[in-house]
């Protein structure tokens, strides 16, 4: 009886894992994993709110025209547990942020991972990185 | 947003109080139980399971019409896009979030963090309504064997799904669902589904419930929501 638990704690925990920690909506309906992007630009805005969080990054082009892409990460309860606060990402911060972008062509990513210019990493929420800070 | 600053309920808080108030007014004082029942007072997780059928292994045994609609369903049409509630099952077994367990001799809550729903299961012996009215959560009643809750719900409307993968019920659901205390920090839960309009036969998923060291905090699906506006139609189960 036991083992058999054990073994479903096991799948379940893998299960968990595997899937993109989207709290709403289901990831595909809105992103699409076949276009990953990263990018490099300086935080207009951060929305530390439900459903999801945002932060809004002013980002140049090949010609160098700035763009202002939007990022969703997971609600902020969960990235709260992770060691998100609401100050973690501040207007002014210069980040890196990878992620997939919306299916409608949006300037909108679902955000995987975003690292400062120190080389600090936090996930937005996919379990695949540590975040850091007191839980 | 942090636990210790959140504002308090005091609707929850007031219903939470009342069988503590009625039991010290003397409703059940002084009765000794031949054996208490496990303590499942805490906060709660299962693994976020967003495709029921990877638990059970294989998909459910759909009727004709329940494959005919899981064949056509899109995540784009889940319940939780609309902010709508999660449903009883799903609340445990695919919330992301976890949920804390009220447990007083009369009635047992679930408080969901997912939109800050919550179960009522009532334990005080009483029987499901002979007509009962269709509600996102339905009415349970439950009893201990054991170290096992077993909780009994009938009375769902239709409206909400299994898991994100868009498995689906009627009205006519019945969920049967065993809560059995396996140490301190750990439930197994079992439930069973029964629909003869989705399922010829009742199918059931077992799943770890795990302690969490944390609080229940604020969610509000409304609060900033900017998805809708972007999502499409992307079915990939043809």
């Amino acid at each position: 009886m036991r083992s058999t638990f054990f073994s479903a704690l096991a799948l379940a925990s893998a299960l968990f894992l595997a899937s993109p920690a989207v709290a709403h909506h289901g990831f595909s309906v809105e992103f699409d994993d076949s276009k990953p992007v990263t990018l490099t630009g300086t935080v207009t805005k951060m929305e530390f709110m439900n459903p999801h969080i945002y932060f809004y990054l002013d980002v140049k082009d090949a010609s160098g025209k700035v763009v202002n892409w939007a990022f969703e990460g997971s609600p902020p309860n969960i990235l709260y547990r992770q060691g998100w606060r609401k100050d973690t990402v501040k207007p002014g911060d210069v980040v890196t942020a990878k992620g997939f972008r919306a299916r409608d062509g949006a300037h909108l990513v679902a955000c995987n991972t975003i690292t400062f210019q120190d080389g600090r990493q936090l996930s937005m929420g996919n379990g695949n990185v540590k975040g850091y800070g007191k839980n | 947003m942090t636990p210790s600053s959140r504002a308090p309920c005091f609707a929850i808080a007031a219903f939470l109080a009342l069988p503590f108030l009625t039991a010290c007014s003397g409703g059940t004082s002084g009765r000794t139980q031949a054996s208490a029942p496990p303590d499942l007072n805490g906060v709660w997780s299962a693994p976020f399971t967003p495709d029921i059928s990877k638990a059970l292994g294989h998909q459910p045994p759909f009727t004709p019409y329940a494959a005919d609609l899981f064949k056509k369903e899109d995540e784009i049409d889940d319940p939780l896009t609309q902010c709508l509630p999660i449903g009883p099952a799903r609340g445990i077994q695919a919330g992301l979030m976890p949920f804390q367990i009220v447990q007083t001799p009369g009635v047992t809550a679930i408080l969901f963090e997912n939109q800050r729903t919550f179960r009522i299961i009532n334990t005080d012996g009483r029987s499901h309504p002979k007509d009962p009215d269709q509600t996102w959560f339905g009415d349970s009643i439950g009893h201990w064997e054991g170290d096992t809750l077993i909780v009994d719900t009938v009375g769902l409307n239709d409206r909400t799904w299994l898991d994100t993968a868009g498995h689906q019920h009627s009205d006519q659901l019945h969920l049967v669902e065993r809560f059995q205390k396996m140490d301190n920090d750990n439930i197994k839960w079992t439930v069973t589904f029964e629909d003869p309009k989705f399922y010829t036969e009742p199918w059931s998923v077992t799943l770890p419930i795990k302690r969490q060291n944390t609080e229940i905090m604020s969610y509000s699906c409304e609060e900033n929501e900017k998805d809708r506006v972007h999502l499409k139609r992307t079915n990939t189960k043809k």
